[in-house]
């Protein structure tokens, strides 16, 4: 037993050096971006370029923006994600398969690619407009696109398999018996679902929906173009202050602000599920 | 064990001296430009005469910005020997170092605008940003006709870049093209809010304002020139349009061989057959002032150097902005959030 | 209280019959255990009489109201799954009082109830824990504890003491049948185990291939079973032939060792179960079961021995 323990750690000890290799290499360039914001350009320690943040606060009002947006996009993604993962759950397992391979396919497609067929259905001559407008269900054709609508559109199309797929997979493991036996206890369908279905649910929905909101916050190129340019992102902004006029520190400042913004929703989402799991 | 490591690092060695041969016999030199047709002119007006005469390939890569630029400089690795920039990301560059000084007089060009023949960059390329409008729409004269939503009624597209977007504002509430530096930024942005009703877009990506214009989406947009001269349903104007420049720069420390290089390629570059070869791609012109009569008869209204778009045009001040650009851009963001 | 009757209940699966024209009537606080191979439909019984399942043909009735169609809320049947199916989600407590707080049951009224049925299988102790920190036999006990907290008019029991101890088992077996008759409640037990059958049902019946074989009272099944798959199916069965080319069952302990006198036989292999002892023989080419009781010197493996037995024990089937 001590042998193998031994020889266990003699294995690990061999790739030690590997992890640690990795972790630098993988945070370095992180904790180079965070130092990055307290670097002045004569040299030495500031805080101006966080105080420049507050001075100008609008920075922080694109970065309010996106947390308002990405938490939207978020609930839209939840209110379509999650009953479409309920109703692949009770297909039979072959129209299961081709449903998995219908919410996965966008992931094949390129987003920019994704993002313009997204005009070519919704635009004023889109596919869609004409529709409602040759029914007469309306005779001026819908802004569906360039604007916050057309984001949430095209966010919720390109994150919903984030959400969908694991909570469909969550879903198939809950055991049929347990709504069985629920329903014998005399509860009504809705007593079933809210008491037994959903509680079983809630880590991969709260998961999901964490997942989905962190990769709203870093999106680009949708909000960019079904937006129209008029619903600024963080990543937008970032990508001005790195590529356009090189002020590597104020994005370093934004970054780190965005993170610190992340990690505290993670880490609210740790205390829930605790309390949850509990 | 330390054997094998040793194998390995003499075959790794062995490798690197593949990649990079003596420097005196110099193979082929690395571009990053933008890409798409103007990276084609490159190839079409430039690269090919260059490596016929030089036996040097130019490998071009795309796309680039400053950021990978300060990227390249920062890790020591200078992969590519020359760099396109737009005006204002030039002065920046220049302002970081990340940019060689030019040899002008070992480069010995052939006759070109002074604005193209800069200190630290090499203006290949002008192109312009203009007004154009769907056919069926009720055609602008100026800048005035085209901010007056009253009586030219219609949705507009106009570029999600401060620079691009902020002087025609201007130029609507009368300010004269000479004297709109330094630009009144608070101005221009009051004008544009002032229609926000009418602004539909603001777009990000070149392609997207004819594409948007086709779609009946918006009638009226700013536009690079270059983007919307060439389609059918169309139409546009230079009057008032804003004549830029895409330079082509020498990474700070490429390799001497590839500097002399790169000078040998911007001689390429001004000259005016060569130009014409490569305005036979895209819509954009090179800074030869004797470009005019080597241009195809019928399309001459659509190259941003023509001798009629180039008088009633104006040029960015890419110092201006490289200046005051990110100032500039908070407001920007401020405009966007009122939207 | 509820008596429960099933008319020619088929339920198909495909052409699968699960379960197959079975005719079955349970009078009200009986309590009949349904006994079969694995496969045989006994957990399908019960979930069409629970009402997770509806019959492909047939009827149900519960209490004399027809039952068939209707679903699981409108019977107040209390069910213990064979994978105790408890919320994972939920405390000991909360599983229990599930079925209670369904019936809005009052909070003071609830505890009192929960902690009594936690109590009666000795988990009251647990209340606090998540199923996943209980054993197999503490989380059938649960189930258990919930089926019946909330005093259903039937109590369905698929293999429910599956998973105990023996000695927990025989605990709670003495249990279930003092709290079956205190409610009197209507129960049907599937099991696997035959002594609890024997010992703790009414009537017991035999399933094979989703056909009812016999319904009847255990030791009538077991001294007079229908036919030859419930003889070979509850204990062991001696099969010896008649007159007339017929076959009887004579089940162990009815068959007696002697010196001599009956049909010679060899001891091939003896089996000491504490009060008795079981010979495996073989005569004339057969081979048989016979228990005798365990005084005096035993036979011998290889041994020649005589059995005999009263004709009047044979029991024939078809
Ligand atoms: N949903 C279903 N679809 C198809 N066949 C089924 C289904 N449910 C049960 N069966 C089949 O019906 C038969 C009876 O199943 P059932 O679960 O009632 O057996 P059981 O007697 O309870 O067995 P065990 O002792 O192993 O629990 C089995 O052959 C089973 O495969
Ligand atoms: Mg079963």
């Amino acid at each position: 037993m001590a042998a193998i323990l031994a020889e266990r750690r003699h294995g690990f000890g061999f790739v030690t050096p590997l992890l640690v290799v990795m972790l630098a290499a993988f945070n370095l360039p992180i904790l180079y971006m965070l130092a990055l914001g307290f670097w002045s350009k004569q040299g030495g320690f500031t805080t101006e370029h966080y105080a420049a943040l507050f001075d100008a606060p609008i920075y922080l009002r694109v970065l309010a923006n996106t947390l308002r947006i990405s938490v939207v996009a978020t609930l839209v993604n939840v209110a379509i994600g999650y009953p479409l993962a309920y109703w692949m759950r009770g297909l039979s397992p072959r129209a299961q398969f081709i449903a998995v391979a219908c919410v996965i396919t966008p992931f094949w497609i390129s987003i920019l690619v994704r993002t313009y067929a997204w005009i070519v259905v919704l635009g004023n001559n889109g596919m869609v407009n004409r529709l409602l407008q040759w029914t007469g269900l309306t005779d001026a054709p819908v802004s569906f696109l360039y604007n916050e609508l057309g984001v949430m559109i095209g966010m919720a199309n390109v994150l919903l398999p984030f959400l969908v797929l694991p909570l469909f997979a969550a879903m198939l493991r809950i055991d049929d018996r347990l709504m069985q036996a629920a329903a014998s206890m005399g509860a009504p369908p809705r007593t079933i679902f809210l008491k037994v279905f959903l509680p079983l649910t809630m880590p991969a929905l709260a998961s999901g929906a964490l997942l989905v909101f962190i990769l709203c916050l870093g999106f680009y190129v949708t909000p960019a173009i079904l937006g129209g340019g008029k619903v600024p992102m963080i990543s937008n902004l970032l990508d001005f202050l790195i590529n356009q006029i090189p002020r590597w520190e104020q994005a370093s400042a934004v970054s780190t602000i965005l993170l610190v913004v992340t990690l505290l929703i993670f880490a609210a989402y740790r205390a829930l599920d605790r309390k949850v799991g509990a | 064990m330390k054997r094998r490591t040793l194998l390995a690092g003499a075959a790794a060695l062995r490798l690197v001296a593949v990649i990079r041969p003596a420097s005196a016999q110099l193979r082929e030199m690395r571009m990053v430009e933008s890409g798409g047709k103007s990276g084609e002119s490159i190839d079409v007006g430039y690269a090919a005469p260059f490596t016929a005469k030089t036996g040097i390939r130019l490998v071009r890569e795309s796309p680039g910005n400053l950021g990978k630029l300060q990227a390249m400089i920062a890790s020591g690795r200078i992969t590519a020997a020359s760099f396109e920039l737009g005006s204002g990301t030039m002065v920046q560059a220049r302002k970081l170092g990340l940019i060689e000084k030019l040899d002008w007089a070992a480069i010995n060009p052939m006759p070109m605008f002074p604005e193209a023949k800069n200190e630290f960059g090499f203006g290949y390329q002008y192109f312009s940003t203009i007004m154009a409008w769907r056919k069926a729409a009720k055609a602008p004269q100026n800048w005035v006709d085209f901010f007056n939503t009253k009586d030219f009624p219609g949705k507009r597209a106009i570029p999600d870049y401060p620079a691009y977007a902020i002087a025609f504002a201007l130029l609507s509430e009368g300010v004269p093209q000479d004297k709109l530096f330094p630009l009144d930024v608070d101005r221009g942005l009051k004008k544009l809010l002032s229609i926000r009703r009418d602004i539909s877009v603001l777009w990000k990506a070149g392609a997207q304002a004819p594409q948007l214009l086709k779609d009946n989406e918006v009638q009226y947009a700013i536009a690079w020139s270059g983007r919307v001269v060439e389609e059918p349903d169309l139409a546009y104007s230079f009057n008032g349009g804003m004549a830029d420049l895409s330079f082509i720069c020498t990474v700070k420390g490429a390799p001497k061989a590839e500097q002399e290089a790169m000078n040998k390629l911007y001689y390429e570059m001004s000259v005016p057959e060569n130009q014409a070869k490569a305005a036979g791609v895209i819509a954009y012109t090179g800074p030869s002032p004797a470009l005019d009569p080597l241009l195809p008869k019928d399309k001459i209204g659509m190259f941003p150097t023509a001798k009629a778009n180039k008088d009633v045009q104006w040029v960015q001040n890419a110092e201006w902005w490289a200046e005051n650009g990110e100032s500039a851009n908070k407001k920007w963001e401020e405009f966007k959030l009122s939207l | 209280m509820t008596d429960i009757r099933l008319e020619a209940i088929s339920k198909h699966y495909g052409a699968f019959k699960a379960a197959d024209n079975v005719d079955l009537a349970v009078a009200q606080g009986e309590f009949v255990t349904i006994l079969g191979p694995s496969g045989s439909g006994k957990t399908t019984l019960l979930s069409l009489i629970a009402g997770l399942n509806q019959p492909s043909t047939g009827r149900i009735l519960i209490g004399g109201r027809d039952v068939t169609g209707s679903s699981p809320q409108q019977r107040n049947v209390g069910l213990v799954f064979q994978s105790y199916a408890l919320f994972p989600h939920m405390s000991v407590f909360d599983n229990v009082a599930f079925p209670l707080r369904v019936r809005k049951t009052p909070a003071d009224a609830l505890r009192r109830k929960v902690m009594a049925a936690l109590e009666l299988v000795q988990l009251h102790g647990l209340a606090g824990r998540r199923p996943a920190q209980l054993s197999g036999g503490q989380q059938q006990r649960v189930a258990l504890a919930r089926a019946f907290v909330f005093e259903p008019d039937i109590l369905l029991l698929d293999e429910p003491l599956g998973a105990l101890d023996r000695k927990l088992r025989e605990e709670l077996q003495v249990e279930l049948k003092q709290l079956q008759r205190r409610l009197g409640v209507t129960t049907i037990l599937v099991t696997h185990d035959q002594e609890e059958a024997l010992s703790l049902s009414d009537r017991v019946m035999v399933l094979d291939r989703g056909q009812v074989q016999q319904i009847a009272a255990p030791q009538e099944a077991y001294l007079r079973p229908a036919n030859r798959f419930v003889a070979d199916f509850l204990g062991i069965a001696n099969f010896v032939p008649l007159p007339g080319g017929r076959e009887g069952v004579i089940r162990p302990e009815r068959i007696r060792l002697a010196a001599a006198g009956g049909l010679p036989a060899q001891v091939v292999e003896a089996v000491y179960l504490g009060q008795i002892i079981r010979y495996h023989l073989t005569a004339e080419g057969r081979n048989f079961v016979a228990a005798a009781p365990f005084v005096g010197q035993p036979h011998a493996i290889g041994d020649t021995v005589s059995l005999t037995w009263v004709e009047a024990d044979v029991w024939p089937v078809a």
